[in-house]
Formats: C-alpha cells, sequence, structure tokens
C-alpha cells in the first residue's frame, strides 16, 4: 500500500469513525490531558493498523479491535506510572465535547463505565453500540460464552446502580 | 432505569455535535512538544560533544606521556576528536535552519518533526560509533597485553552499551512517529478555535 493510500484511508477513517473513538476516549480516560494522550495513541496505532487491514471484518469492527486494544494498554501503562510532565498538564484540551459534558445522564453513564475493568469496560462499550456476543468475542479475544457471563453481570450491574442515582434523583 | 433506557442514554451521543479539536490546545501542545524535542536535543548534542571531547582528549594525554604508545589509543582519540566536531558542526547547521520556519501551527510542527528527525538520525549515529569505539579499544587493550578477562568484560559493556542505546533510539523514534501523526491529523481534521 502506497503512503498516499494509507493517507486516504486515515483521513476517511478519521472522518467517519472520530465518534467512536471519542466514547472509547471518554470511557478509558477521564481528564483532558488523559484523553488528548489516549487519543493520539489510538490514532498512532489506527494509522499503522492501515496497511494489516485485509477486510475480513467491518471496518467498524476493525477500529474498535485496534481502539480497545490500544485503550486497554494504555490504561494499564497509566496505572503504573500515575504522574504525568507538569508542563503537558498545565496545558488547555485538545478535545472538546461542550455538548456532551452538559447530559447528566451520560456524564454518570460513563462514569459508571468508568469505574468498571478494563475488559468490561470495553464489553460496555460494545454492548452500548449493539455489537453481537460473537463480534464482542472476536475484537476482546476471549470466548463467546465469557462475554455472555460478562455482559449479563454489567447489565445487572449498570441497571442496579442507574436505579440508586434515581432514587437520588438524576 | 431499566437496560433499554441507559441504552436510549447511550445513542443520544449520536444526535450531539461531535467533539472537535481545540486549535489553542492543540497550538500549545505542538509548542510543548516542540520545546521537549529541542531540550532533548540539545542535551544529546552537548552530551556527545562533551563526552567525545573530554574521553578523546584523555585518551590523547595518556597515551602521549605513556610509554610505549599505543597506535590503537592515538586512532581512538582521533576518532573521538573528529565525531565531537561532526556532532558541532552538525548542531551549527541544525541552529541555523531552525530560523527557516514561520511561526504558525503547521511550522511549529515541521520544526518539531525536523528537530526529532535530526534526534533520529543522531542516535542512530553515535550508537553505531559504539561499534568502532569498541573495537579500537578492544585492540588497544590487546596491544596493551592486558588480561583476556578484561577485555571479555570490556566487550560485554560495550554491547551492553549498544543494546541500551537502541533501546533510546526507539525512543526517539517513536516520538517522532507521534509528530508525523499529528502532522497528518492537522492536515486532516476539521479544527475549530
Amino acid at each position: 500500500m502506497s503512503e498516499l493510500e494509507q493517507n486516504q484511508t486515515f483521513t476517511q477513517w478519521l472522518g467517519q469513525y472520530k465518534a467512536l473513538l471519542f466514547k472509547v476516549v471518554r470511557a478509558y480516560a477521564v481528564t483532558a490531558m488523559d484523553q488528548d494522550d489516549l487519543f493520539q495513541e489510538i490514532i498512532i496505532q489506527v494509522w499503522h493498523s492501515i496497511p494489516s487491514f485485509r477486510q475480513q471484518s467491518s471496518t467498524t469492527t476493525w477500529i474498535y479491535r485496534i481502539a480497545l486494544n490500544t485503550a486497554i494498554k494504555w490504561a494499564n501503562k497509566e496505572r503504573k506510572h500515575t504522574q504525568s510532565t507538569e508542563t503537558l498538564d498545565q496545558l488547555p484540551p485538545i478535545l472538546q465535547g461542550p455538548a456532551i459534558q452538559f447530559d447528566e445522564r451520560l456524564t454518570w453513564l460513563y462514569e459508571e463505565i468508568y469505574k468498571l475493568d478494563e475488559i468490561d469496560r470495553s464489553l460496555s462499550l460494545l454492548l452500548l453500540d449493539g455489537f453481537s456476543y460473537k463480534e464482542m468475542a472476536t475484537i476482546l479475544g476471549i470466548t463467546e460464552s465469557n462475554v455472555g457471563v460478562k455482559i449479563n453481570r454489567i447489565k445487572k450491574l449498570l441497571i442496579s446502580k442507574s436505579k440508586q442515582q434515581d432514587y437520588h434523583g438524576i | 432505569m431499566e437496560f433499554d433506557e441507559l441504552q436510549k442514554i447511550w445513542d443520544s451521543q449520536t444526535k450531539e455535535p461531535l467533539w472537535v479539536i481545540n486549535e489553542n490546545g492543540l497550538h500549545k501542545r505542538i509548542l510543548a512538544k516542540k520545546n521537549q524535542a529541542h531540550h532533548i536535543t540539545n542535551f544529546s548534542e552537548l552530551l556527545a560533544i562533551l563526552v567525545n571531547l573530554g574521553a578523546g582528549s584523555i585518551v590523547l594525554g595518556i597515551n602521549f606521556f605513556k610509554r610505549p604508545e599505543n597506535l590503537f589509543m592515538y586512532v581512538m582519540a582521533g576518532w573521538m576528536l573528529v565525531t565531537a566536531l561532526f556532532v558541532i558542526v552538525s548542531r551549527i547547521r541544525r541552529l541555523k535552519s531552525e530560523t527557516t520556519f514561520d511561526r504558525s501551527m503547521l511550522g511549529e510542527l515541521n520544526e518539531a518533526i525536523s528537530m526529532a528527525t535530526y534526534q533520529v538520525r543522531l542516535s542512530r549515529l553515535l550508537r553505531w560509533n559504539i561499534v568502532p569505539i569498541g573495537a579500537l579499544s578492544l585492540l588497544s587493550v590487546w596491544e596493551g597485553g592486558k588480561s583476556g578477562w578484561l577485555l571479555v568484560v570490556l566487550m560485554i559493556f560495550f554491547v551492553l552499551v549498544y543494546f541500551a542505546s537502541g533501546w533510546e533510539h526507539r525512543i526517539y523514534t517513536v516520538k517522532k512517529r507521534e509528530l508525523e501523526v499529528l502532522l497528518k491529523k492537522l492536515q486532516t481534521e476539521e479544527i475549530v478555535s
């Protein structure tokens, strides 16, 4: 694949799947600084993945797989090195999502997803974005039965948390 | 709330305007990355000059006053001094080229990439430079009739230094790639003020 073709695919993917990437970023990183870092990390991996994309799976599945795997690795790495450089910390954020931030229920949902472990976080995103158990298993490299068990648990947990949240007035 | 309702909340995102890139934030980030690249490059250059100049002079001095003189030590001292000179010349050329970039976001990013490319090239060169320095050190120890163990220890040392510098080189390569992807993103993304 030529660099021109890679550039064209990258531009097209970035435009078309930007929302997907932002969802993953928001579910895995809380601070603006972390979101910027993760976003950059993901798009680097997406860029590198383009030549190996063989169209055996849908583009959405492929990009989700890259984004989630990168986010999981990033989250593990971040846990080990929580401190970031002060200089970059003080900078204004690159990503802005003003409209989304005003939806309290969506913010709450993201917060609850963030509290889950890395794999469950990925599963929540895939579940809410309507992926089948089979697709989830392929993306995350776990068995379908394992996906089923985890999804049931996640659903129950989110419903129970939302009921507590209802009680508190949201 | 039942899961269907959670799903509706989630799906509401698609009706929301997408996140956008904050130009001001991006510009400041690029400046910070450029300053970081500048700092690393500056430090690497000065360290390479100092180490090669210092070690070259010391080796030259010791060999000059020592009897019998060791030919390999002279070659090694010369090699180190030439390396220091090469880095000095490269540094002057790099500093001159800095003025050719404009102060726009794209200009700053191109300057950061240019500096990162220079850093990658410099670290590759200094990595390969370990081979002749190591070989000349071993030859001078061998000619000086020192113990075989010293040769083995020195060899292990240079191999370790070679691998460590490879690890360092990869860090610079990754940083350069990050900047290149940022440039691609900048050229393709819709940006707002």
